[in-house]
């Protein structure tokens, strides 16, 4: 289950109106590329992972993803509180108005609705971890359009810091595509992990070999310090 | 940039010993300088163009507990993360549980001054002070 804590991950305090912005912003929320499918799509990778690596770390960037999509909304709703009528016919937005009013809702920036025909899960760890780095691709692109089409700092801090958590998770995404790449085809010698250590590459990664000793060295010798 | 030798020789670790040094340690900011780029690691971290994170700063009592506590959990989320692929890493998980208490005692510190963040918390025996306050889409530190 899951617990709500009041507060958002990153400030948001957005004090200038901007519909325009707002009608952009929302696909971070509901398009394709968005938190929502983001939380979506890993939330429900995760069950069908193979080890325990790939469920932690689907769940826990599948529940920051939550707190992202809390940061855009925050943002979508901020940026359109204090519209008026006129400014919200001017931005294009009394389509949205007529259907919704001022209440939030998950579309891209056309205004087609969320689907969840924006994510896949095909069962096999290799294809559903790299359909998660090209999300997290994706959505750093998504962002760095976003804050080309914004001069105000008020949004532009928000989407910046955003825009490096895609970063992270890219990172950790590959990763565990490279443990599961090794873990199935033993032809990836990237992770320098105890639990995993494939002895059969041929392709000189020796020095990989000398460090993973030096690993299992420190380890036995931190294991014997703690039992003393 | 912070080094994790850096953090070792202040405050932190006076009961470890040189063995649980690595040297596939990664790189860290420290939590401050992690959470305004939203990036504990610093051999991961990208900027974009010329845009600078902003350097987030409380202008009051409240905020500035607010602000570290924002710091902290974020610092223990990042190493949450890390964990979950390196599990065997011992120094990172110390750090982790360092960051982890701090950020823990800033919440029951925040929640005792200000009213509860969580439907947990002690707060609340009392009143129901849940409901009170602005919520997070109101704003928050400036």
């Amino acid at each position: 289950m899951w617990a709500y804590q009041k507060r958002l991950q990153y400030p948001v305090n957005i004090k200038k109106k901007d519909l325009r912005m707002a009608k952009l912003l929302v696909t971070q929320y509901g398009g394709s590329n968005g938190e929502l499918a983001a939380a979506l799509r890993y939330l429900n990778q995760r069950y069908t992972m193979p080890d325990n690596k790939g469920k932690a770390l689907l769940t826990d960037i599948g529940t920051e993803e939550l707190a992202h999509i809390e940061m855009i909304s925050t943002m979508v709703y901020q940026l359109m509180k204090d519209a008026t009528m006129e400014e919200i016919k001017e931005a294009g937005l009394d389509p949205h108005y007529a259907e919704h009013n001022k209440a939030l809702y998950p579309t891209d920036a056309n205004g087609m609705p969320f689907t969840v025909t924006y994510f896949a899960t095909t069962g096999d760890p290799l294809a559903d971890i790299s359909e998660d780095m090209a999300a997290e691709q994706k959505a750093r692109a998504v962002y760095e359009n976003l804050i080309d089409l914004t001069n105000d700092p008020d949004v532009i801090g928000p989407l910046l810091w955003l825009r490096q958590r895609e970063v992270v998770h890219y990172n950790r995404f590959k990763e565990l595509f490279e443990h599961y790449e090794k873990m199935y085809n033993g032809n990836s010698n990237h992770m320098n992990n105890t639990n995993n250590q494939n002895t059969n590459n041929t392709s000189g990664n020796f020095l990989d070999s000398m460090s993973q000793g030096l690993n299992n060295m420190s380890q036995f010798l931190n294991n014997f310090t703690q039992e003393m | 940039m912070y080094s994790y030798n850096d953090y070792l020789s202040n405050d932190y670790l006076r009961n470890t010993t040189p063995s649980m040094m690595n040297n596939n340690q990664p790189n860290l900011y420290t939590p401050e300088e992690g959470y305004n780029k939203g990036n504990l690691f610093s051999d991961l971290y990208q900027g974009y163009k010329d845009y600078q994170p902003v350097k987030l700063r409380a202008t009051n009592e409240k905020d500035a507990l607010f602000l570290e506590l924002s710091r902290y959990a974020f610092a223990a989320h990042e190493l949450n993360l890390y964990l979950d692929l390196h599990p065997e890493d011992t120094t990172m998980l110390a750090l982790f549980n360092d960051y982890r208490t701090r950020a823990n005692q800033l919440m029951m510190d925040y929640e005792s001054k200000y009213g509860p963040l969580t439907i947990s918390s002690d707060e609340l025996s009392n009143s129901f002070s849940w409901e009170k306050d602005k919520w997070p889409w109101e704003g928050g530190i400036s």
